[in-house]
């Protein structure tokens, strides 16, 4: 598992004197559970999106163990994306047309390393986050439900790092404890870092360190008291 | 990436079915012409195929042929009935037989002729024999008329309300076997009885003082055209004895101002090229529709694929390489494609057929409607065509940035 070594981050927009992002410097262990919060525009996506690779800085290094992902190319990235981020987004983006068990599967079917082993672990999977039916169709299931579908899919292939984008917010607070817990539970047992872009309180609460951004900078990066790493 | 392609369609159905009925309508449009254009040439070609040399009045070739061969209703100019006295007795003819349309029965043409022609032109029955009198009739294969039964023909057709000849009375001696031409609608009669309908000679038996007053066209058939004795007729078919014979009769009949001679293939040929040029003007305008309806769709798929650019960059970001994307986007526009142009092809089939069957009812030739191999060529065209085109949206879903997807609409 790689630790995360950022220094020198800086983004910007066009048209946007100040920069989107600007972080000097930002270390994440291994295995470390992170919450990045902070107010609308605070950065926390653009953050999120330099360090899955999704986008590329205007300069600064972003190290997953030796790897600087910001001088891959974009196939680079997103065959490094593949392989180490299991990502876990607000809206679900699941296909409705497809049952829990080939949503769960269809990024490693396009990428086309679905063996019969990680068929298997899609099972174990739905099981894991508590969906007993891997055939129900998507458009009928809750939302709740969906978003089990969602985590179980970022962790199909094992990923050394998991980022979660709100994943709390369109649920009620019941569902979203139980998704928050059960997160937690599965990186914590597959050893993944987990990074979690979060309003959520509840959520906040149950993460080990949270990083606050205001502005595009790191305003505060404390280890919560009480919290299990 | 079939899954998901079948999946993805399911969930769009209405828009996909939609575009396939477009794009197979479009499709049909240029088949159903290019098939019938093909069927008219095929169809008109079979018809003529027996008719080598025919002779008429001056006037019209191509009336000439459409009356005679085709036998639609128009007057034909007459020539000399010595004409057929002459070419019978020609050695360069194997044998030489009139042939004159006029009146009508129930909309079928009625047509003077010769149980040689007859048996020329239809060898096979399928019921009852040729003529072998003058008021007994051979009814083409599509005449809906029974056999044995007695007829009064018009002068015209009954829906010109046009006057009933009452001074014969045929009866259907015979059926023929279908032939595929226009005679299959006709009603062969002996040609002398024509002329005795029509007052074009006398009647013998009248002048040696029996009375015939119901059926003055009745009598022996007497199938000999004598010099001098023989009334003007509107055209002459020919079988000639050889090649080098028919064009040297085509010269010899056209030489004079009395007659033309013309081979029908050749007045088809000409046919057809004013028909190819009508076929090209339609299938320019099917090529325009096929064009426009293209750049309609290859527009819907470029904005269809911009409304879904978040769920295609969430799919990127969740790991799914670019190629597939593309071939995700480009595999929906094939199998769309390749659903409307077989369904296209199909209904052009139908629609040709529907064509050809109503002209077939009403006209009596058949018209094949039938796929040539050129067809199949044409077809892998058309959809490589289509494959270069789908390629434009499934590059749009190839360059979507993968970071649009981790938020917004799915």
């Amino acid at each position: 598992m790689p630790d995360l070594e950022v220094t020198d981050l800086c983004v910007r927009f066009a048209g946007l004197a100040a920069p989107a992002l600007d972080v000097p410097e930002l270390k994440v262990s291994a295995g470390e559970m992170l919450a990045v919060v902070g107010p609308s525009g605070s950065g926390k996506s653009t953050l999120v999106n330099m360090l899955t690779g999704l986008d590329t800085p205007a300069r600064g290094a972003i190290l997953w163990g030796r790897t600087n992902i910001g001088n891959l190319s974009e196939a680079e990235r997103d065959h490094w994306r593949g392989r180490n981020v299991g990502l876990v987004p607000q809206d679900f983006h699941l296909f409705p047309g497809l049952s829990a068990i080939n949503n769960v599967l269809l990024p490693a079917r396009l990428a086309r390393i679905a063996s019969r082993t990680t068929v298997d672990r899609a099972h174990d999977l739905l099981q894991a986050v508590g969906l007993m039916r891997p055939n129900q169709p998507i458009n009928t299931m809750s939302r709740g439900e969906m978003q089990r579908v969602a985590i179980a899919r970022a962790l199909l292939r094992q990923p050394a790092i998991v980022v979660a984008d709100e994943p709390t917010a369109s649920l009620d607070a019941d569902n979203g404890a139980a998704v928050s817990s059960l997160l937690i539970l599965l990186a914590r047992q597959t050893g993944s870092t987990l990074i979690v872009v979060t309003h959520d309180e509840a959520l906040i609460r149950l993460m080990p360190r949270h990083l606050v951004l205001r502005n595009g900078r790191i305003f505060a990066d404390r280890v919560a008291e009480g919290v299990l790493a | 990436m079939i899954g998901l392609i079948i999946a993805d369609l399911r969930r769009y159905w209405v828009g996909a079915l939609m575009t396939v009925a477009l794009i197979a309508m479009a499709v049909a449009l240029g088949t159903a012409i290019q098939l019938q254009e093909r069927s008219l040439r095929l169809g008109s070609a079979r018809a003529a195929e027996k008719f080598d040399l025919l002779i008429g009045a001056p006037g019209s070739e191509a009336q000439l042929v459409l009356s005679a061969v085709f036998l639609q209703p128009a007057a034909l100019p007459l020539l000399g009935g010595d004409v057929l006295a002459d070419l019978q007795h020609d050695d360069r003819v194997v044998w030489a037989e009139p042939i004159a349309p006029g009146d009508f029965y129930k909309g079928f043409p009625i047509i003077g002729t010769t149980a040689r022609l007859v048996t020329e032109l239809a060898p096979e029955f399928t019921e009852g024999v040729v003529f072998s009198a003058l008021d007994e009739a051979v009814i083409g294969a599509a005449v809906d008329l029974a056999m044995g039964m007695t007829f009064a023909p018009m002068h015209g057709q009954v829906e010109h309300g046009e006057a009933q000849h009452d001074n014969v009375e045929y009866r259907i001696a015979g059926r023929l076997s279908p032939t595929g031409t226009p005679w299959d609608r006709a009603i062969l009669v002996p040609i002398r009885s024509s002329w005795k309908v029509h007052g074009l000679v006398q009647d013998e038996d009248r002048d040696s003082g029996h009375d015939h007053d119901e059926t003055h066209a009745s009598g022996d058939l007497d199938e000999t055209f004598v010099q001098g004795q023989t009334p003007d007729i509107p055209a002459i078919l020919v079988k000639p004895a050889s090649i080098a014979a028919a064009y040297k009769l085509r010269q010899d009949y056209r030489a004079n101002e009395k007659t033309v001679a013309v081979f029908p293939a050749e007045v088809l040929t000409s046919l057809y090229g004013l028909l190819g040029d009508v076929t090209a003007v339609l299938s320019y305008v099917a090529l325009a529709a096929r064009i426009l309806v293209g750049v309609s769709l290859i527009m819907l798929a470029v904005i269809h694929v911009l409304q879904r650019r978040h769920t295609l960059s969430a799919l990127r970001a969740l790991g799914a390489p670019r190629w597939s994307l593309f071939a995700l986007v480009w595999g929906q526009a094939i199998v769309i494609s390749i659903c409307g142009v077989v369904l296209g092809q199909i209904g052009g089939l139908a629609a040709a057929s529907l064509i050809s069957s109503h002209i077939e009812n009403g006209q009596g030739f058949s018209l094949p409607v039938e796929f040539a191999s050129t067809d199949l060529a044409g077809t892998i065209a058309l959809l490589m065509v289509a494959a270069v085109f789908a390629a434009l949206p499934a590059l749009i879903a190839f360059r979507q940035p993968a970071a649009t997807g981790l938020r917004g609409g799915g």
